[in-house]
């Protein structure tokens, strides 16, 4: 039966570089495999449902077909062609497929599927596959094996990015497990500035079964700024992983956003080297569930060279019999010195049966740094609940209420006011 | 008369410890009636009682509001019904605006009396005009509910709620506490403002003080879970000139 590895007629199997490229990824989710519970990078957020054999790949959509499968509305209102309510240029996915879109880009900005970028655009050759880890990155390997479908987007340097870029993709799976792999290389050179909206969502049947596996390869050049933004609102019944590896070089800013609330597995992982002095990151997410989904936030942050700074505040409601895990590490390289690394962890348990796992981890190997990391869970605040209630708001609404407020501070490191009023309305 | 509050034998305890003991009482419409008592008497309890907290439970003994059980009713169902407590230590809710918290409130209160919810713009305005009395202005409702307010604005913020919910019973708990001359009488004139003959007020402190802005029509002096003595409000003063020794040996 079919699992996640399977024959597959590629795109570009002409390129030697390619194809080598893939079979390395192969070899290397060959090896590694689904990570059972002793792999200790794993150890909470157990993939066991994508150890399914019934993974199917999704058709290429025909063209002026609505591929969302929705026979109701087929058409240009459809749930599956819909924009963000923003103002922002926008790339649609379809079950993993290129959708094209009429986008008037400024000068210096390249957006291109990326199967033409690795055919046609060098600066996409060179950094392809160059960032992203597979060693330790089970599913990493496996999307590289796979390499094929996403977006190429490259700020040309001192490009400023008038406003936001929105990936959408959006999926549609009907009674079939799909599988499919999404690879976006992003490259801001030196002085560049962006911010990058990752959506994703579905529709169709409630309970579609599928497993979108997301890479992000990132280059943050010499001060330039990307925020990256991204809501996580897959199928209740779907799995969602996702690696941004990230570099960031002098003086370049890093932000990281990460909203989950779908999926019955959902990770959001992110690794960020801070190559030079002054290079900065902050890694924040936020997560909201209930039922029996598992979601997790993962974070590495390298900090390679002097005087390079980090912060993290990832927040959580967990409700139902869900699980909310974090995982963060924090490492200072020997010569890395006057560094600041901050972490921080709070989550809200609202059941009896909720579960939070929580792995905070510093590796400091020098000296004269500044590092801290702290971790709370506590329930709702009776008194906040019986004070609201006095005043005539319904309990449920208070509930919301608080749930909202405890997320607030976190969502107010969203610097895009329109991004955020959006994430938001989605809580 | 119409009877608003009643309060019959009531009987009611917080864990294992019984703190109300016999307490009865009738509040008519328009009328304020000053419960008085010493730390420990049970004065807070009483409040807590009468709006459903959790964890304070009736054991015997009826409370009727406008006729109807008290008792079967949900905190928030109690609040739509006009029963408002002004708390002796209103709650910081970090993250929650003011004007957010209190918008919610007003169409709760709307959407149970059967009027259309208002929207922002409206809100707004009566915020303002209930507001001005008080010294409280846009800046303040901005702000996360009673997060950083000093005791004088706590207290002004119950009162804005007061004044823009217009509950039929208020029931004042410690009014007075944290607040100096300048900020009582304000809060005085905002409660005094809702006093039109229709609507009633349970004023609960231990000191006479409070009861020179806000004159009660019935004082009630309550010692041991229940009342030990009624009077007019010279009871009040002399209530201050003895202490409550005198009165709860008397019983």
């Amino acid at each position: 039966m079919p699992g996640l590895l399977q024959d597959k007629k590629f795109f570009g199997e002409d390129i030697p570089w390619l194809c080598a490229l893939r079979e390395k990824g192969a070899d290397i989710f060959r090896r590694l495999g689904v990570p059972g519970a002793k792999v200790e990078d794993w150890k909470y957020t157990k993939p066991r449902i994508l150890n399914a054999d019934d993974f199917v790949w999704p058709e290429a959509p025909a063209a002026h077909e609505c591929s969302c499968g929705c026979s109701h509305h087929n058409g240009e209102d459809c749930c599956c062609k819909q924009n963000l309510p923003l103002e922002a240029y926008q790339i649609r996915f379809e079950n993993g497929f290129w959708q094209h879109e009429h986008n008037h880009l400024p000068e210096g900005v390249t957006v291109l599927p990326l199967d033409e970028a690795i055919a046609d655009n060098e600066i996409c050759r060179r950094w392809l596959g160059k960032i992203a880890a597979m060693e330790n990155a089970p599913f990493a390997a496996l999307n590289t094996a796979y390499l094929e479908n996403g977006v190429f987007i490259c700020i040309e340097r001192g490009v400023k990015l008038d406003k936001p870029l929105a990936i959408i993709s959006h999926t549609c799976a009907g009674e079939s497990n799909l599988f499919y792999n999404l690879r976006n290389l992003i490259v801001l050179e030196n002085g560049a500035e962006a911010e990058i909206v990752e959506y994703f969502h579905y529709s169709g049947i409630e309970k579609s079964r599928y497993f979108a596996n997301i890479v992000n390869e990132v280059m943050v050049g010499k001060n330039a700024q990307l925020r990256h933004y991204k809501l996580q609102d897959e199928a209740f019944k779907a799995a969602h992983v996702s690696l941004s590896t990230v570099q960031v070089k002098a003086d370049g800013k890093y932000h990281h956003f990460c909203l989950q609330k779908g999926a019955d597995l959902g990770r959001d992982e992110v690794r960020v080297k801070l190559l030079d002095k002054g290079a900065e990151t902050r890694v924040d997410a936020a997560y909201k569930m209930s039922g029996w989904a598992t979601l997790d936030t993962t974070t590495l942050i390298e900090h390679i060279s002097p005087e390079t700074y980090s912060e993290q505040l990832v927040k959580g409601v967990v409700d139902g019999e869900a699980k909310g895990v974090f995982q963060g590490k924090i490492h200072i390289a020997p010569n890395a010195v006057h560094t600041e690394g901050r972490q921080l962890h709070k989550a809200l348990l609202l059941s009896d049966t909720a579960e939070i796992d929580c792995k905070p981890e510093l590796e400091i190997f020098a000296d004269d740094v500044k590092c801290s990391h702290g971790a709370a869970s506590g329930e709702l605040d009776e008194e906040q609940l019986f004070y609201m209630r006095s005043r005539g708001i319904d309990e449920d609404e208070a509930r919301q209420i608080l749930v909202e407020a405890f997320l607030d501070d976190v969502l107010l490191k969203v610097d895009s006011e329109s991004v955020r009023s959006w994430l938001k309305s989605k809580l | 008369m119409t009877p608003l509050l009643e309060i019959e034998d009531l009987h009611a305890r917080v864990g294992d410890k019984e703190i109300i003991k016999g307490f009865n009482l009738t509040i008519n419409e328009g009328e304020v009636h000053a419960v008085m008592g010493p730390n420990g008497a049970g004065k807070s309890t009483l409040s807590y009682v009468l709006t459903g907290k959790p964890g304070y439970e009736i054991t015997s003994g009826s409370v009727r509001f406008k006729g109807k059980d008290l008792t079967a009713m949900s905190t928030e169902e109690r609040a739509r019904e006009g029963i408002f407590l002004c708390m002796q230590y209103p709650v910081e809710i970090p993250g929650v605006p003011t004007a957010t918290f209190l918008k919610h409130a007003v169409n709760a209160v709307r959407k149970h009396q059967n009027l259309p919810e208002m929207d922002t713009f409206e809100f707004l305005k009566l915020v303002r005009e209930e507001g001005q009395n008080l010294g409280i202005g846009n800046e303040m409702i901005k702000r996360p509910v009673n997060v950083g307010f000093s005791g004088g604005e706590k207290k002004r913020l119950e009162t804005l709620q007061m004044s823009i919910l217009k509950p039929d019973l208020s029931i004042l708990d410690e009014a007075d506490s944290g607040l100096d001359i300048d900020a009582l009488k304000v809060v005085a004139g905002g409660v005094n403002a809702l006093r039109d003959g229709k609507r009633s007020m349970l004023v609960i402190t231990h000191y006479q003080r409070l009861l020179n802005y806000i004159v009660p029509d019935y004082v009630h002096i309550f010692a041991d879970g229940h009342i030990v003595k009624s009077g007019d409000k010279n009871l009040a003063l002399e209530l201050e000139e003895k202490g409550y020794a005198d009165f709860v040996r008397e019983k």
